[in-house]
């Protein structure tokens, strides 16, 4: 089983580490808006596998430590 | 011998993986009909937890994972095949869409630059062969094969079509210069 992060974590983490972000829901997938960047390709499960969440953190610009203090990364 | 330890060394020192990837696709959108060509880029990772993880380079926006590389392939895949998807649900006219497409594309993050570096060191290994999983993907060299995407409008009145259209699915080891 892959290490993963529910999603309500992740929201919490760009809550405190990517403020001014959006977010919706796209048919395939979840899209989050940051720093002018578009990041399309979040899944919609309710559990994210992290290597998805630090490919989002790598390209919004987010801050590293910021996203592990939350443990999300 | 003297020659070879020195790059058996610096092939195991390589943890990400350059890789060439080439997709083709059909797209509907609102009244258009889009063909979508890439010839891309990624890094192929094994990550702690024991998976392969296909991370995007261009397109930057993207990730996935499998149990081996080819499972990560197809599901990356599948992934970018649905982001396409989603665009065109979005877009309301075929130049949107290819404005979208061509964005997300083209909006590069930091592992551009990890996939230079990776490929600097696996051509420091010279003609030594890639290591398990990756002895047997073919190599590719990426200035015969330069990061492009094209987006067509396929349903215009005087579009011919030809078998030599086709694009069939593929990743490549980035190696050869």
């Amino acid at each position: 089983m892959s290490a993963s992060a529910a999603f309500a974590d992740v929201k919490r983490m760009l809550d405190d580490c990517a403020k001014g972000y959006t977010w919706r829901l796209a048919n395939h997938s979840r899209v989050v808006i940051y720093n002018k960047k578009v990041y399309r390709s979040l899944p919609k499960f309710d559990d994210i596998e992290l290597g998805h969440i630090r490919k989002m953190v790598r390209y919004l610009e987010i801050s590293q430590d910021c996203a592990k203090k939350h443990g999300v990364i | 011998m003297l020659t070879t330890e020195p790059k058996v060394e610096q092939k195991a020192e390589v943890k990400n993986h350059p890789i060439i990837i080439t997709l083709g696709d059909t797209v509907s959108g609102a009244g258009f009909l889009a063909g979508v060509t890439l010839s891309g880029r990624a890094l192929m990772r094994q990550e702690d937890d024991g998976k392969w993880w296909m991370y995007g380079v261009r397109p930057a926006a993207i990730a996935e994972s499998g149990t081996t590389i080819d499972e990560a392939f197809l599901r990356f895949r599948q992934r970018y095949k649905e982001t396409l998807f989603d665009i065109a649900q979005e877009s309301r006219t075929f130049e949107e869409f290819k404005a979208e497409v061509e964005r997300f594309f083209y909006e590069s993050d930091q592992d551009e630059q990890v996939w230079e570096t990776a490929l600097r060191a696996v051509r420091k290994c010279g003609d030594v062969p890639p290591p398990p999983p990756f002895s047997n993907l073919k190599r590719e060299s990426p200035e015969l094969r330069p990061s492009a995407i094209g987006v067509e409008r396929l349903d215009r009145e005087n579009k011919r079509f030809t078998p030599s259209d086709n694009v069939t699915d593929n990743f490549a080891m980035a190696q050869a210069a």
